[in-house]
């Protein structure tokens, strides 16, 4: 550790510079904005656009729908990635061509992949005649509030390999002697999970579900992809709506909405980091 | 249980194939793509013409090899009209323009936060993870109100530069930088070596496997490159990179959007490829707690 190095300060600037002038700054400059009322004169006019815009329905709607998505999304990435490499590790040494065929998604752009999206869930598509064949009735992917499927799943499909190998890393650092003290002492499979594997993961769990949910904030991207840029309103996201005022060079909303999404951000991973807290206590 | 059905080299069969299932479900999209690349564009047309039918007795066909095999699709967008591969070099550009700028900032942030001891460094690493945590539609409004009031709006730049202080890969680089042993820096101090010779001749090749996973992980994300174009470029259709034009291509549907589609995955198959080792071993060696 170096201490009282003046060169510090080099390895700072550039991105302290960057960090100041594009992000810290206007951000509380950006405040300013959230309280006037944009005119020519540019009154001050207190939280009248908090107020006004709860009550504007499309903000209302696109956060309401950024949050299910990612409420849907993160925690379905969270438990299939836990699963998924609880499987992979029963195979361990072997099985480094499955865990690379997941992770694989990750690195590809899901832009291209909307193509073999539209294909498959198209009303005439794959997944109707699995459904079909299964005895459902057909359903209409590519519309209407069933649209979210596809958009969950082209997240899905991209984002768990990361959460998978993270998981992955996070397991098979658990001391294998655990285990068989554990074994010796006559625990079961649960008494093993429960007792060992659990605890030892809760960090790596609490990182992945707060990295899939910032993630998971992003799905205007897959909506985008399926659903173009004036998708139906089951998934209008907080991005429409921001995109919809920008182009209106509505600041003032822009920046209102910005910053009551942030707040609800920060309430919630502050609960999350309590909660984490709470548990890590109790475990030990 | 688990540790039973471990011993017991029948046991694993259902995991096998479980997993057999889901490399199947992760790979064959790609391989489909690269698949119909081949196809020749007027099939494909044919056959994206058959979408959207609502019919309940029609179905589109499932192909799986072409009529004929063609190269046409890519005769087509390399040769005939290269509007497709102009987007496609928007991407490259942003893509190689974003990770230099993160090649000089990021590992310089992460050493300073890791192995100085200075002056408000808390606060600062603080500042940082509140940064990652919020979403980019918070954060698209400090970097419009900066790039508007520079003038940068509208041009390659507003694109490209806000990316260059990415919170995430300077988060994942430090918590790397932290693992690494005093030792190491301590000899090279006693042989003499300033905080600058240790960072470029010690650090940087010791962080290789971290700095290989942040590339990677840096380039999906400005090969996916949406929002930002979306919104900072939204006058200049000129300046687009292809990720965002494939819903347009697919609507439009002229049969030559799957060897669009399998060009651009390409670079980031090598990519995937290349970096998949470091990758892996980034993530195992980097305490991301």
């Amino acid at each position: 550790m170096f201490t009282h190095k003046k060169s510090v300060w080099l390895f700072l600037l550039p991105g302290g510079l960057g960090l100041m002038f594009f992000y810290i700054v206007p951000f509380i400059g950006g405040v300013y904005y959230s309280l006037t009322d944009g005119s020519y004169r540019n009154a001050f006019v207190g939280m009248d656009n908090y107020v006004a815009i709860w009550k504007n329905q499309m903000f209302v709607l696109g956060l309401k729908n950024t949050m299910e998505l990612s409420l849907i999304c993160a925690p379905l990435v969270w438990v299939l990635s836990f699963a998924i490499a609880s499987l992979l590790n029963r195979l361990r040494p072997r099985g480094a061509f499955f865990r690379n065929s997941v992770l694989l998604p990750y690195l590809m752009p899901s832009s291209a992949m909307l193509l073999i999206w539209l294909v498959i869930f198209d009303y005439g598509g794959v997944v109707n005649r699995l459904a079909t064949a299964m005895g459902f009735a057909r359903v209409i992917w590519l519309q209407g509030s069933a649209l979210r499927v596809p958009v969950v799943l082209l997240f899905v499909w991209k984002n768990l390999g990361f959460a998978v190998i993270i998981f992955l890393a996070a397991l098979q650092a658990i001391p294998e002697p655990l285990y068989e003290y554990a074994r010796l002492e006559g625990a079961g499979f649960w008494r093993q999970t429960f007792g060992i594997t659990l605890p030892m993961i809760v960090p790596t769990a609490f990182l992945i579900i707060i990295l899939e949910w910032i993630n998971a904030f992003k799905i205007f991207k897959e909506v985008y992809f399926i659903g173009g840029a004036y998708p139906d309103e089951s998934v209008y996201t907080l991005q429409n709506y921001m995109n919809n005022m920008y182009g209106k060079l509505n600041y003032q909303n822009v920046t209102t909405a910005a910053y009551s999404f942030a707040l609800i951000v920060f309430a919630l991973f502050g609960a999350l980091f309590l909660t984490q807290r709470q548990l890590l206590k109790r475990l030990s | 249980m688990e540790k039973l059905t471990y011993r017991q080299p029948g046991g694993k069969i259902i995991t096998r194939a479980l997993l057999m299932l889901l490399a199947i479900l992760m790979l064959v999209p790609v391989a489909v793509t690269f698949l119909y690349s081949f196809f020749s564009p007027s099939e494909i047309k044919a056959f994206m013409q058959t979408r959207g039918s609502y019919d309940d007795k029609a179905w589109m066909a499932i192909k799986l090899s072409p009529q004929i095999f063609s190269l046409s699709q890519y005769y087509e967008i390399l040769i005939r009209d290269t509007s497709i591969l102009r987007m496609f070099v928007n991407s490259a550009f942003y893509t190689v323009l974003i990770l230099l700028g993160q090649a000089v900032v990021v590992p310089m942030m992460a050493y300073a936060l890791s192995r100085f001891r200075f002056r408000g460094r808390d606060a600062l690493f603080f500042g940082i993870i509140m940064l990652m945590l919020l979403p980019f539609q918070v954060t698209m409004v400090p970097n419009v109100l900066t790039l508007r009031s520079i003038g940068l709006l509208n041009t390659i730049w507003a694109v490209v530069m806000p990316m260059w202080f990415a919170p995430f890969y300077i988060f994942l680089i430090r918590q790397f930088m932290l693992g690494l042993p005093n030792e190491l820096l301590e000899a090279a101090q006693v042989d003499g070596a300033g905080t600058i010779r240790c960072y470029a001749h010690i650090v940087i090749p010791v962080c290789r496997p971290i700095i290989g996973a942040a590339v990677a992980l840096s380039f999906a994300d400005c090969w996916n490159l949406v929002e930002q174009p979306m919104t900072y470029l939204s006058q200049r259709v000129d300046l687009q990179p292809l990720s965002v034009m494939f819903n347009q291509l697919a609507s439009e549907s002229a049969g030559i959007e799957f060897a669009g589609a399998a060009i651009y995955i390409l670079p980031a198959l090598f990519i995937y490829l290349y970096f998949l080792k470091d990758i892996l071993a980034g993530v195992q060696l980097t305490e991301l707690k």
